[in-house]
């Protein structure tokens, strides 16, 4: 958990993903609480779920295992999962 | 040796007849006349023939008949069908939806061409996947988009 003790790094990762996160839901990025429920509360389904994990790939070019996929239960969640994988 | 279960179960080209036994689509809305290339997690290449008898032309447009570029689409996502249905076996008999689709259509297509629709994974997981689609006639790239395709276990949703 290097990069979480990187101020810079998790504040580029934190924004960059909660922008990725907006786009494929639909919604405003300043709009999604960091614990509201992604399936629950802001429709996401296991096609966006996946959208979001790609685009998260592209986005710092790495490879997330399928098994984070029912982790990504909200937004920090997601954040932290890109944390524990990009090396930005 | 023993052969794995797998290897015995993938064909490497599928006849219309095999494509109805695996796609939910029916006339007039089948876009695959064969699939040439399956490569369970890798590749799917189907054809379709278009002749100018096609349903789609008669509105689309009545003074030039060009195909659209849904029907394109359409094509490409029932390859990609296809390319779930080798790639997770057990997901036999779901309901397969369209999510998101980023799609260029770089050329018309007009009756009398062959179709060469090509699907190859970004990400897929059991139930969903991402897969890039290209679509060629002659050789020249027609169509190429990105589709995001899910998998559902029942009719509901």
């Amino acid at each position: 958990m290097a990069n979480r003790s990187h101020a810079k790094d998790h504040n580029g990762i934190s924004s960059e993903v909660r922008k990725l996160v907006a786009e494929i839901l639909e919604m405003e990025a300043i709009a999604i609480s960091p614990d509201a429920q992604l399936v629950e509360d802001l429709g996401m389904d296991s096609m966006k779920a996946l959208e979001i994990l790609a685009a998260i790939e592209k986005r710092f070019k790495v490879k997330i295992p399928e098994e984070s996929l029912p982790k990504m239960t909200t937004l920090n969640r997601v954040i932290e999962i890109a944390q524990q994988y990009a090396r930005a | 040796m023993p052969v794995l279960k797998s290897q015995q179960a993938v064909p490497t080209s599928l006849d219309f007849e095999d494509i109805k036994k695996i796609i939910p689509q029916r006339f007039p809305f089948i876009m695959l006349d064969r699939v040439t290339d399956i490569l369970p997690g890798e590749r799917v290449v189907g054809l379709k023939n278009l002749t100018g008898n096609e349903w789609f032309y008669q509105g689309h447009f009545p003074a030039k008949a060009i195909t659209p570029g849904a029907m394109l689409l359409e094509a490409m996502a029932q390859a990609g069908i296809i390319f779930f249905h080798f790639h997770s076996p057990q997901q036999v008999g779901t309901t397969y939806l369209l999510g998101s689709v980023k799609i260029r259509f770089l050329q018309p297509v007009l009756p009398g061409a062959q179709l060469r629709i090509e699907v190859t994974p970004i990400k897929v997981t059991s139930s969903a996947g991402i897969l890039n689609g290209e679509i060629s006639v002659d050789g020249r790239l027609v169509a190429k988009g990105e589709l995001t395709l899910g998998i559902k276990k029942s009719n509901s949703w």
